[in-house]
C-alpha cells in the first residue's frame, strides 16, 4: 500500500495511486465477505476517497447503502468481517450505514454527511440501490442549498476561529488552518452546490487560479504524512526542516514564504466564494445590499456587497484612484469586487512607477490609517499588491518567517495584527485593556502612530544584527517620499527607535527605581509619544501571538506608563521654565511651568508665539479650530483676575460642553489659557458665523467689555445625560504638595458651567488662579488648580472659606450664582 | 531532593537564569504570578486621581535539585535577585518524595 517515495515529486498522481491501491484492497475484502448479499447493500467511496485524493495515512471513508434499516441488520455480521479485515490490513476506515432517503435529509448534527455525499463514488454492489440514491440526491443538494451553504459557512468559522482567523502560523495546519487543503474544498463544495440543479449534481469544477497553490499543498501534505508516519498536518519546525531538505531547498523560510503565498490565494477565494454564497443564502440580503448601496460615490459603486470602480480606466491618468479606494474602504469596511481587483491587478505597474517619485500623499494615507477600518484597507491593499506599489519597501517583509517560538505570524501579519490591535481597542471590553483603551482616545495623531507600526518592523528583512537602524533607513525613504512634514517624521523616528524601549524596561529594570523613569522620560521627551510609544508596546506584544498581551503584562506595562508619565508631569509648578534657545522664545516661555514643553510640540509653540505678537496691539488674541470632533479655543491676554472664570462663563454660555482646560501664566504675566470642548448642540458646526462670534464674545469677555454673568442668563439649556450612579463630589486642597502655590483639586459631577462656577468661587475671594488642568472623563470632572493669594500659599482661614464655596459648587446640579 | 520556589522581581529573571545556568542548573518552571507580601501594595497617583497597585507582578521560579547542590543554588539564586530594597522576594525550600522522567521512568536525581 506505500508509495515509493520517489513518486511523491508528482503529489497528484500519488494521491491517485493510493486510492487506486485502496479501492483494489477494499473491492477483495468485499468479494471475500460481502459477495453473496450483492444486491441488497452497494459500498460507495466518500470525502477525500471518494475524489481520488487518499494521502498516504489519511482515513479511508467508507458508505454502506441498505434499501431498509431492517436490511442492514441482517447483514451486521458479514459487515463486521469485511470491516475487519480492512482494519487489520492497516487501513484507517471511517464508515457509516444508510439508507437512500436518509441520505437526503438534513441533520443538524451530522452536516459532514451531506457534504461528503458531493464527493461520492460507487464502488461495488447493488447497483439500483446507487440509482436510487443517484436520484434524490440532486434534488436533496439544490433544494437545501441555503441550508447547507449556511452550515457549511457556520463550520468554517468555527474551524478558522480555532486558528485565530489567519493563515499566518509559524506551524500551520496544511488542512485545517484558514488558506489550507478544508479551505480548498471550500470552494470546489460551494461552487459544485451552486451549480447543482435539481436533475443532476453538478461535478466539481476546476479552479485553475488555484492549481498551483494546490499541487504545493498537496506535495506538503503527502511529505508531513510520511515524516509523521500517521496523518499529521501539522507543518512543524522540525517537519520544515526535513521537507526542505527533501526537496533541496537549502532555507526552509524559503519554503514557508511559498506556503504563505500559496495558504493566500487559497484564503483569498475561499473568503469570497464564501461571502457571495452566504448572501445568497441569507434572507436579509435584498435589504443589506440596498443600504450599502447608498455608501456609492463619484469613484466607486457598492453592489452585492462589493466595491466596483465606475469608470477603471481612471486607473490609468489617476493613480492616486488608488488612495481614495483604501480610504472608502477604511470608511465603510466594504471589500472589493474580483471584477475590480482584477481591474487593479493590471494597471500595478503604472501605479508602481507614479508612487515610486514623491508626491504629497501624505495627508491621504494619514486619513486612511486613522479611519475606523484602516486594517481592512491595508490588509487589502496588501493582498491585492497595492500596498507594494505605494511603498516597495513592504516587499522585503512579505510573507517573512522569523523562527523563534515566541513569533506567532509573519512580519508583515505581525505589523497588520498590531495595528489592528490598536482599532479593536476603541471597542475592547477587556478590563485589563480598559486603559489602553482610554489612551487610544487621548491621542492626537492615531494615523501617525499607525504609520510608524507599519515600519517598525520592516527591517527585519535587511542582513545584520538587529533591525531598528534598517527599519528607520527604510521608513525615512518612504516618509520622504510621499513628503511627511519634518515634526511628523521625527515622531515616527521617535516611535520606531525607542519600540523596544518599553518593552525591554518591563524585563531589565526596576520600576520602582527612579532612574528608571527618568531613563525613559529622557528617552520619550513629551507625554503625547509617551501616550503613542505605550500603545505601540501593547500592539507590537499583543501581535507577536494571540496569548502573549497576558492581564500581567498588561498592568506590567502600564505601571512603567504611569511611572513614565508622572515623571513627565512631575515638574508641574515646583520646576520653572528657565530658558530656550532662542531669546524671543524665552521671553514667552519662561516662567510657564516644565510640564509646558512637555505637553506641547514645536509646531504648538510657534502658534502660541504667533498669538502672543498678535495679542499685543489688541490686547487679547483668541483662536479657535476644529480638529477630530472637538474644538480648542486658544487664547493669549495679560494676566487680570477673573479671567479664567470669565473665558469658561463665555463658553458655556454658547452651550459648549468644556472637555480639558489648561492656564499657563509667565514671567511677565502673559497668560496662556487653551480650552477643548465639544459642541453638544452642533451650534458651531451648523452655523458657521457663530464661530466668529464665539471669538469676538469671548474677546470682549477677556477685556471686560461683556458681563459674563449677563451672557449666561441667556444661555441655552442643555439637559444633563441620564444615569444610573451619581459621583461623588469631593474637594481636596494641599498646602504641601507645591513650593508655591496651593493644590485645590475638585471631583463633580459634570454639568453645564461647573467650570465657570469653580473658577468663579475661586476668583471671587481674592485669590488667584497660576496652573489650571481641566479633565473630564465620562460625566466626571476632575479640576486641579494651583492657586495663590497675594503671591504666597493660601492660609488657613481662606483654605477653609475656599473648600466649602467649592463644595458648594461641587454638590449643585444646576448652575450657581456666586 | 529539594525544591526551590523563587519569587522574584520580573526584571531580575534574567539575571537569575543566567546565574543558575552559570552552575549548571538548566530545568525549570516560570511562572508570571502577583501577590505581595510585607511591600504590600502601593498606591500610584495618575492625573490627579489614585490608582492602586495592590498585587505586585512577580515571577515564580521552581526547580528541583539534588540535596548536595543545595547552598550552591541558593547562593547563585539570592544574589542575583537581590536589590537590597523591600520587595525583593523570598524563597521556599521543600523536601521531594520521589521523582520521574516520564519518557524512559528514569527515578530520583537520575530524572532531574
Amino acid at each position: 500500500m506505500m508509495i515509493a517515495e520517489k513518486q511523491l515529486f508528482d503529489p497528484v498522481r500519488a494521491l491517485e495511486e493510493r486510492t487506486s491501491a485502496v479501492d483494489t484492497q477494499v473491492l477483495q475484502a468485499w468479494q471475500a465477505h460481502m459477495a453473496p448479499t450483492a444486491a441488497s447493500a452497494a459500498l460507495l467511496a466518500v470525502g477525500g476517497y471518494g475524489r481520488r485524493q487518499l494521502f498516504p495515512y489519511s482515513d479511508v471513508d467508507l458508505l454502506l447503502l441498505f434499501a431498509t434499516d431492517r436490511a442492514a441488520g441482517a447483514l451486521k455480521e458479514p459487515i463486521s468481517h469485511f470491516l475487519q479485515e480492512l482494519w487489520d490490513s492497516g487501513l484507517r476506515i471511517s464508515h457509516s450505514v444508510r439508507t437512500p432517503a436518509e441520505c437526503a435529509e438534513l441533520h443538524d448534527q451530522n452536516v459532514e454527511l451531506s457534504i461528503s455525499l458531493l464527493d461520492q463514488r460507487f464502488l461495488t454492489g447493488g447497483r439500483p440501490l446507487y440509482d436510487a440514491l443517484l436520484e434524490k440526491l440532486p434534488r436533496f443538494v439544490h433544494s437545501q442549498r441555503d441550508s447547507l451553504v449556511r452550515h457549511l459557512s457556520q463550520m468554517t468559522r468555527e474551524r478558522h476561529a480555532q486558528h485565530n482567523r489567519t493563515f499566518y502560523h509559524l506551524e500551520p495546519n496544511v488542512k485545517e488552518a484558514p488558506g489550507g487543503l478544508r479551505d480548498l474544498q471550500l470552494v470546489f463544495w460551494l461552487n459544485q452546490i451552486a451549480a447543482t440543479t435539481p436533475k443532476a449534481l453538478a461535478a466539481p469544477a476546476p479552479v485553475p487560479e488555484l492549481n498551483e497553490a494546490r499541487r504545493f499543498l498537496f506535495g506538503l501534505r503527502g511529505y508531513l504524512h510520511y515524516h509523521a508516519r500517521r496523518d499529521s498536518n501539522l507543518l512543524s519546525f522540525d517537519a520544515q526542516e526535513w521537507i526542505a531538505d527533501q526537496l533541496g531547498v537549502a532555507d526552509p523560510a524559503a519554503l514557508m514564504r511559498e506556503y504563505f503565498r500559496a495558504a493566500r490565494s487559497i484564503d483569498r477565494s475561499a473568503t469570497r466564494v464564501l461571502e457571495t454564497e452566504e448572501a445568497r443564502a441569507s434572507s436579509l440580503f435584498a435589504q443589506f445590499r440596498d443600504r450599502l448601496a447608498r455608501l456609492s460615490n463619484a469613484d466607486f459603486t457598492v453592489a452585492r456587497e462589493k466595491i466596483y470602480f465606475r469608470s477603471p480606466q481612471q486607473l490609468d491618468t489617476d493613480p492616486e484612484l488608488l488612495l481614495r479606494l483604501m480610504e472608502f474602504i477604511a470608511r465603510h469596511g466594504v471589500r472589493l469586487s474580483l471584477e475590480a481587483e482584477q481591474q487593479l491587478a493590471a494597471r500595478l505597474d503604472e501605479a508602481r512607477a507614479h508612487f515610486a517619485r514623491p508626491h504629497p500623499v501624505w495627508p491621504a494615507i494619514r486619513a486612511v490609517l486613522s479611519l475606523p477600518h484602516a486594517p481592512l484597507a491595508l490588509r487589502i491593499a496588501h493582498e491585492t499588491g497595492v500596498l507594494a506599489a505605494l511603498f516597495p519597501e513592504m516587499a522585503s517583509i512579505d510573507c517573512l518567517v522569523i523562527r523563534d517560538f515566541y513569533h506567532r505570524y509573519t512580519v508583515d501579519e505581525h505589523t497588520l495584527v498590531a495595528i489592528q490591535t490598536l482599532t479593536q481597542l476603541r471597542d475592547s471590553k477587556d478590563p485589563a485593556a480598559a486603559p489602553y483603551k482610554a489612551l487610544v482616545s487621548e491621542i492626537d495623531q492615531p494615523g501617525m502612530l499607525a504609520f510608524a507600526l507599519l515600519f517598525h518592523d520592516t527591517g527585519k528583512g535587511s542582513p545584520g544584527e538587529g533591525h531598528i537602524d534598517a527599519s528607520l533607513c527604510i521608513a525615512q525613504r518612504a516618509m520622504e517620499r510621499i513628503q511627511m512634514p519634518a515634526p511628523e517624521q521625527q515622531t515616527v523616528r521617535l516611535l520606531i527607535r525607542c519600540h523596544l524601549e518599553l518593552s525591554a524596561a518591563m524585563n531589565s529594570r526596576d520600576p520602582f527605581d527612579p532612574a528608571t523613569a527618568q531613563y525613559l522620560a529622557h528617552k520619550v521627551g513629551t507625554v503625547e509619544n509617551l501616550k503613542c510609544l505605550a500603545l505601540a508596546t501593547y500592539a507590537d506584544i499583543s501581535a507577536v501571538n494571540p496569548t502573549a498581551m497576558t492581564a500581567w503584562r498588561a498592568g506590567q506595562l502600564w505601571q512603567l506608563y504611569m511611572l513614565t508619565y508622572n515623571e513627565l508631569t512631575r515638574e508641574l509648578d515646583t520646576e520653572r521654565i528657565a530658558g530656550a534657545e532662542s531669546p524671543e522664545r524665552a521671553r514667552f516661555i519662561q516662567g510657564f511651568p516644565t510640564r509646558y514643553l512637555r505637553t506641547h510640540s514645536e509646531a504648538e509653540i510657534d502658534s502660541h508665539m504667533r498669538l502672543e505678537e498678535q495679542s499685543r496691539s489688541s490686547g487679547v488674541a483668541v483662536q479657535v479650530e476644529k480638529a477630530r470632533g472637538v474644538y480648542r479655543l486658544t487664547l493669549v491676554t495679560a494676566d487680570r483676575p477673573f479671567l479664567f472664570a470669565s473665558i469658561a462663563g463665555a463658553l458655556s454660555s454658547f452651550a459648549l460642553n468644556i472637555l480639558k482646560a489648561e492656564a499657563f501664566a509667565n514671567r511677565l504675566g502673559t497668560v496662556l489659557d487653551t480650552f477643548v470642548f465639544s459642541d453638544p448642540l452642533r451650534t458651531l458646526e451648523l452655523n458657521p458665523s457663530e464661530a466668529d462670534r464665539l471669538r469676538i464674545t469671548v474677546e470682549r469677555a477677556v477685556l471686560g467689555r461683556v458681563d459674563v454673568k449677563h451672557l449666561l442668563r441667556s444661555r441655552p439649556h442643555v439637559a444633563p445625560p441620564s444615569r444610573k450612579s451619581r459621583i461623588a463630589p469631593a474637594v481636596h486642597i494641599d498646602n504641601e504638595a507645591s513650593q508655591t502655590a496651593t493644590l485645590i483639586q475638585v471631583v463633580a459631577e459634570d454639568r453645564p458651567g461647573l467650570l465657570y462656577d469653580i473658577a468663579s468661587a475661586i476668583s471671587s475671594r481674592g485669590a488667584s488662579i497660576d496652573v489650571v488642568l481641566i479633565d473630564t472623563e465620562a460625566h466626571k470632572a476632575i479640576d486641579v488648580f494651583y492657586v495663590t493669594a497675594g503671591g504666597r500659599k493660601l492660609d488657613a482661614p481662606k483654605q477653609q472659606e475656599i473648600q466649602q464655596a467649592l463644595m458648594h459648587v461641587a454638590q449643585a446640579v444646576s448652575p450657581v450664582r456666586a | 531532593m529539594k525544591k526551590i520556589e523563587a519569587i522574584i522581581q520580573p526584571f531580575k529573571l534574567e539575571p537569575v537564569k543566567e546565574a543558575l545556568k552559570s552552575i549548571g542548573i538548566d530545568g525549570m518552571t516560570i511562572t508570571e504570578v502577583r501577590g505581595h507580601g510585607r511591600q504590600k501594595g502601593h498606591k500610584e497617583v495618575y492625573r490627579g486621581q489614585e490608582y492602586n497597585v495592590d498585587l505586585l507582578p512577580k515571577m515564580k521560579i521552581e526547580l528541583v535539585i539534588a540535596d548536595a547542590r543545595l547552598d550552591e543554588v541558593l547562593r547563585a539564586l539570592t544574589a542575583a535577585a537581590r536589590t537590597g530594597k523591600i520587595g525583593d522576594g523570598k524563597v521556599f525550600i521543600y523536601d521531594v518524595a520521589e521523582a520521574i522522567r516520564i519518557r524512559n521512568d528514569d527515578r530520583g536525581e537520575a530524572a532531574l
